[in-house]
Parts: structure tokens; sequence; C-alpha cells
């Protein structure tokens, strides 16, 4: 039997670092995300959330350091961790305008070598939790931006991920659209995910987020809940807070 | 492993096509373009070029000065497609094309033959203009008749054969038939480079679709998230790129068959349209090279494709191919197919163009196979691997 969502571990990351050429973007970073936890990576544009998320879904190879997903290796056991994530990108979420919903959906199932009748199952599953069923045969070319983003969070999730991973999943979307990423997120988190959520919005990750990892020019300058970085740094300001810290970081 | 590495080569292979397929500039650019161009620029060029033979020949405007009344003159005047035309300025009407020549017979014309001694025509025509150059090859012809004709009483007169005048007797005889010789002189001259051109040109709408494309549309990196590993992707890629390749050199080609066999066309004027046919195996021949040429670009273009940042990008980096691959075609392909110097089948390109005018002429020379071949896998090796290199580096696949 094909169950969604299904028994989320955890993410763990260990002095992890990427270096392109002599730019370090990511520098000797650790932290954990338990199951069924929502993990914020905040940071200015450039600050290495994007390499992190590349690096823990195998698409980028470490400098030194390691992640287990779910207790693979993304440095040794690469496909495996593969087959464990799903990661949804915000801007152009990447389909292919020439196919139906259904074939875009179809294809990435496939390629995460699914069998047929697990593929039919899942997408009809698919299609009745995100109310596609109007349009899930229509090419996908002229659909609106929250439609594609149905597409696309249906394509991040036909394998059965156990983890997830959203690089900035609402940026560049309206308010309905952004609300239907946001509340698939409570969702994965409701079925016991583990879920690393990167964004510029401070009010977005204050509200979904039950951590949060603050990061800048590659290196992690505070961790922890909402509430213990309020009372930390004596503020109800979460924006205040990150200015603080990432300009801190500035002028030293 | 193998298995499941072979099927998602095949998913990829088969989703391309389909998402190609379903591009309608693909068929346009890909199919009809091919199979209409050819046809339609040879019939024009044909058609035109029928046109104005036909006006020259049966409508020849000169113009004709012969104030004694001439025998040369009267036997123009007899000619049913010449037309005298009364021209006060010949000069400038033969400037101008109100007429094709223009001809001044001297007052002395007949003394001169009665005397036998050499009688002198002026004929003034515009060597920068076809017709009037056509319209003098068809006067000089009948002034040959003339000639000929006062040779010919000249001897009778005095009781000599006029066999004398042509002692010798030339029989052409040709290995091929004649509308089959030209047609394969043609073929041998053109299909190459043709070939060449297509598989140069045929994949590259999809090799920059599938490279830079989906690089620019965001669609490469959920892609690469998934459990198929890369070469698996990249496989799927180059055979969509190459079939799609094949699909629009094969186009081409039968845009050529209709090109060459089609009535009132360029080569009907030469071949007699269906004049000349092509053998099986050379065809079979002609179309491994053909392939293995399509392969080696594509690959080749799907690796400067993926190297670069965005589809115009990508665009710039791969139209100047066409041109690189033509100069090398261009350079032989005048060459004749039976004296081809070995050296030709070691330089890329012009061994292919080479290897074919062998074939077109039923040619087989194992050794000159062996080196065209043995260059062409290694072609195909080389820019496979460096398709592999670019779609394996990462700092190429996060280039924007």
């Amino acid at each position: 039997m094909f169950i969604y969502f299904g028994g989320g571990r955890m993410i763990e990351v260990t002095e992890l670092s990427k270096v392109f050429k002599k730019i370090t973007a990511v520098d000797n970073i650790s932290f954990k995300v338990e199951s069924g936890e929502i993990l914020g990576l905040i940071g200015e544009n450039g600050a290495g959330k994007t390499t992190t998320l590349r690096m823990l879904a195998t698409m980028l190879r470490a400098s030194s350091g390691t992640a287990k997903i779910e207790g693979y290796d993304i440095n040794k056991e690469a496909y495996k961790v593969r087959g464990k994530i799903g990661i949804l990108f915000g801007g152009e979420v990447g389909l292919y305008d020439r196919l139906t919903a259904r074939e875009n959906i179809r294809y990435f199932a496939e390629l995460n070598g699914m069998s047929k009748e697990e593929i039919s199952t899942s997408i009809d599953y698919l299609v009745k939790i995100l109310e596609m069923e109007e349009y899930v045969d229509r090419r996908v070319g002229k659909f609106s931006r929250g439609m594609k983003q149905k597409v696309a969070i249906a394509r991040s999730i036909v394998h059965n991920p156990t983890v997830m991973l959203f690089d900035e999943p609402t940026a560049g979307l309206d308010v309905t659209a952004a609300r239907i990423v946001q509340d698939f997120i409570i969702k994965c988190k409701e079925k016991n995910n583990s879920i690393i959520f990167s964004s510029h919005s401070m009010q977005e990750v204050e509200r979904i987020c039950d951590r949060l990892v603050i990061i800048h020019k590659g290196k992690i300058l505070e961790e922890g809940t909402v509430d213990y970085l309020k009372d930390k740094y004596q503020s109800s300001d979460m924006e205040e807070i990150f200015m603080k810290l990432v300009g801190d970081k500035i002028e030293k | 492993m193998i298995k499941l590495k072979n099927n998602i080569t095949l998913i990829v292979f088969l989703k391309e096509l389909k998402d190609m397929f379903r591009d309608k500039k693909t068929i346009l650019i890909g199919v009809l373009i091919p199979i209409i161009i050819f046809p339609l620029m040879f019939f024009v060029i044909g058609k035109s070029m029928q046109t104005n033979n036909n006006k020259v020949e049966n409508n020849l405007k000169i113009s004709l000065v012969d104030n004694s009344n001439s025998s040369f003159g009267s036997y123009l005047r007899k000619q049913k497609n010449l037309k005298i035309v009364d021209s006060k300025n010949p000069d400038q009407d033969l400037k101008d094309g109100k007429i094709f020549l223009s001809i001044e017979i001297p007052d002395n014309f007949d003394d001169n033959i009665t005397k036998e001694i050499s009688a002198s025509i002026n004929l003034e025509y515009d060597n920068s203009s076809q017709q009037s150059s056509t319209a003098e090859g068809i006067v000089s012809s009948y002034l040959d008749s003339f000639s000929k004709e006062i040779v010919t009483n000249r001897l009778s007169k005095r009781s000599i054969d006029t066999s004398l005048l042509t002692p010798t007797v030339l029989k052409l005889k040709t290995v091929e038939k004649v509308d089959n010789g030209i047609g394969k002189m043609l073929l041998s001259i053109m299909l190459p480079l043709l070939l060449i051109v297509y598989s140069v040109s045929g994949p590259l709408p999809a090799a920059t679709d599938l490279g830079a494309g989906e690089k620019e549309r965001g669609t490469l990196e959920p892609l690469l998230t998934t459990q198929a590993g890369r070469m698996s992707l990249l496989w799927g890629k180059f055979l969509a790129i190459t079939t799609l390749g094949l699909i629009s050199t094969i186009a081409s080609m039968i845009g050529m068959y209709i090109a060459i066999t089609q009535k009132g066309g360029l080569f009907s004027s030469t071949t007699g349209g269906a004049g000349f046919s092509i053998g099986g195996t050379t065809i079979i021949m002609i179309g491994i090279v053909t392939i293995l040429f399509t392969m080696a670009f594509g690959a080749l273009e799907l690796a400067i494709s993926i190297f670069a940042r965005s589809f115009k990008e990508a665009q710039t980096y791969l139209s100047p191919l066409i041109i690189i691959a033509i100069i090398p075609a261009y350079g032989t392909y005048m060459l004749d197919a039976k004296n081809i110097d070995a050296f030709y089948f070691s330089i890329p390109i012009a061994n292919g163009v080479c290897l074919i005018k062998e074939f077109i002429s039923g040619i087989y020379n194992y050794y000159h196979m062996a080196i065209t071949f043995g260059w062409l896998l290694a072609y195909i090796v080389i820019s496979i691997m460096l398709a592999t290199y670019m779609f394996n580096r990462e700092e190429v696949i996060f280039r924007t």
C-alpha cells in the first residue's frame, strides 16, 4: 500500500562546507532537524542557503563535512538520499510547458523508479488532495502561478519523500499561491516529515517554523526557536533581530 | 541496476521526443521546411531558367543593318525565332535590353563570298546579360550552318567530297547513361554538402532546448534531484537530439529527392526528371555516414549547450558551427570522386564528404572507409566525453 508523507526521521548536518574555487559559500555548518520539525533557514541573498539545500539534495558535492538524511550519507549514498527527499523551488517552478500536469508528475515518478501501479495510485491521490481534477490533463504552459505551484508540489512528493526541502518556495507568488505552499508545508509537518524551509520573509518563517538557523556568508550566526531568539535579543521583532545579527557581522 | 539505467534513458528519450514534437516550431523547422525548401528552390530556379531560355530562343529580338540585302541577311530573316527590330540606336537599345544583339552586315559581304575571301560580320552583344549571351550563341550557330553550306557548295563545284572536311569522327560512349551520369555528378557535388549541413543544423534546435533551454526554464534542477543518474539523463537527451537531427536530415533528403525528380525543376533540363537512381547499398552506406556525423555533432552541440548560461548564449556559441563545418565540406565538394587522395579521409568533415562522393560513384574503397569510420567513431566518443564532462561539472550545470 502506498502511503503519503510517512514517517520522516531526521536531517543531521555535520561540519558541512562548500568552496567554489576561492569562494567559501558554506563554511563548516552543523545542525539537526527532527521528525515533524520545520527548520527555517534564513539569510540574505548569497548567504549560502541554496548551496546548503543543493548539497543536501545531492545536486552539489560537499567540499568537506557531510550530512545524513534518514541515516544515509549525502556523499556516499546519494542515490538513496534522493529517494528520501522532495524539493520545491521558488520563482520559476521548472515545469515542462508542453506536457500536461499529469505527464509532468508522471515523468518525475518514473525517474524515481516507481512502478506503473504506484504512479497511477499516487497521481490520483495527489490530484484529489491538491484539487487539480479540472486541469490535470491540460498542458501546463497556460496555467496560472498557483496552478503551476500545485503541479510542482505534486511533482516533489509523488515518490513519497520523508524529508522536504523548500528553497524560497513563495518567492514571487501572489497571496493565494503563497498560501497553497504554506498549507502544504504545514501538512508535511503534520505527517511527521523533517522540513527545511529557506525564506527571506521573517513573518513567514516566524509563523511556520519551529526553529531558525540564521546564516550569513556561509556561517551560522545564530540558532534556536523564535521565542529563544526573541528572549535572547530582547526584541519581539524577528526582522530587528536578524538585522542586528547580520549588521553586527557586517560592521565587524 | 543496469536495467533501471536503461529504462531511465528510455523514459528521458521518449519524454524529450514527445515534448519536442508537441512544439510546432520543431515540426516546421525540422521536418516541413527541409521537405519543402529544396523542391521549391529548385523548381523556381528551373522555371526561371526555362522561362529565360524560352524567351530568347522563341523571341530573339535583334537589330539588323543589312543595306545590301545580303544572303546571310536573308538567311537570318527566314529563321522563325528571330524577330528583327527596327532600331534607330542599336547601342542604346542593347544596353536597355530592348534587343538581345545587334548585327551589321557590310555592303561587300556577298561580293567577298563570291570572290571566296573572308567576309566579316559585326555582331555586338551585352556580355553582362545572360539573355544576350544566349542570343549570341544562337546567332553564331546560324552563322556556322550558313558557312558550312557555302563551303559544301564550293567543294561540290570543285567535285571534292565534303567528307574531306571531317577526317575523324568521334563516337561517344558513356559508362553511365548520359542522364544518369549527369545526375550522379550533380548529386556527388550537392548531396555530401547538404548532408553535412543537415548533420550540423538538424540537431541544433533540440540541443539548444535540451541543454541551455532546460537550464533557463529551471527544469534541470528538479531533474537532478530525482533518482535518475546523470549519465542516464544525458544519454536520453543525446538520443533524442540525434533522432531529431536524423529526422531533419531524412526530411531534407526527401526534399532533395523530390527536387531532383520533379518535372519542370532545375534538374529536369539536365536529367529529364527521374533520370537516374541510387542503389540500396549506396543509400545504406550514405545513411551510416550521416547517422555517425549527426551523433558526433549532436553530442558536441549538447556539450556546448549545457555549458551556455542561457538559450541565447547557446545560440551564439552554436551558430558558427554550421560555418565551421561548411568550410572543409566546401573545400572538397568539387573533387572528382574517382581520384581522391587518401589524406582527405583524415580531415574532419572533408572525409565524410569524400566518402559519400565515392559511394554515389559506386566506389567502396575499404581503406578509405576504415579511415573515415575510424575517425567518425573517434569524433563521437570525444564529443560524448565532452558532453559527459560538462554534465558532471557543478560549475557548468549551475552556471547561470
